[in-house]
């Protein structure tokens, strides 16, 4: 079993973060990955430049770590990794990659499916979306809360 | 008392502020405090949880003028 739960301040690369997951998988079943992108429109339609992401010098990595060891928890899986970026994340670069190793690929489709869940709602960032309409906070939606809460 | 405020906060009010607290006082009652001063901060400033030492704090939550004080808009990850 491991967990890795990672604040990257420069650019996240998912392909070494697949094959490190990959790695670290031998002799399970299944890898489940999620990576998330910068938009480059925002919901009203406009283009969007950048998104960036203030973190708290210490909370921010502590609720990265609390959600990457309440998946390995919860669901029967052998690897947990989550990696994720702050400050400014140009349009179409990723955000976040988190990746979940199984014997079985039920519980590592849910434990990915969870941990995108809590990170939207939970990680502790702050975001706004910078382009040609100017510099917008994002927050969770409510569609973001019902996902988080199908969890309980 | 130094105050810390991120997201939209930290553009309403500025990223930290140095406020006169001289008797122990609420978090609840610097947070009405806060809000009377920089109106167009209320409505985030009712949706912050307060932060002491690095644990959330409760509106009832006595503070000293050694105490920091950090105000967290919700967050959002991913």
């Amino acid at each position: 079993m491991s967990v890795v739960a990672q604040l990257e301040h420069d650019a996240l690369d998912p392909q070494l973060e697949l094959a490190e997951l990959t790695e670290q998988a031998r002799g399970d079943g299944a890898i489940v990955t999620f990576i998330g992108l910068a938009r480059a429109e925002s919901r009203a339609g406009d283009a969007v430049d950048a998104l960036v992401l203030e973190h708290h010098p210490t909370l921010t990595r502590q609720s990265l770590e609390d959600i990457a060891v309440a998946c390995a928890q919860r669901f029967d899986v052998s690897h947990v990794r989550v990696v994720h970026r702050c400050g400014t994340v140009p349009a179409g670069e990723p955000i976040v990659f988190a990746g979940a190793a199984s014997i079985h690929r039920r519980a590592a489709f849910c434990a990915a499916d969870y941990l995108m869940d809590r990170l939207k709602t939970e990680a502790v960032f702050w975001k706004r979306e910078v382009g040609e309409a100017g510099s917008d906070w994002i927050e969770p939606t409510e569609a973001d809360l019902a996902d988080r809460d199908r969890w309980g | 008392m130094k105050v810390r405020f991120y997201g939209r906060l930290a553009d309403a009010i500025g990223r930290e502020i140095e406020l006169d607290v001289r008797h122990e006082a609420p978090v609840g009652e610097i947070r009405r405090s806060l809000a009377a001063s920089h109106p167009s901060a209320a409505g985030a400033l009712r949706l912050s949880r307060a932060c002491v030492r690095d644990i959330m704090a409760d509106d009832n939550r006595l503070l000293s003028a050694n105490d920091d004080l950090e105000f967290l808009p919700p967050v959002s990850g991913g």
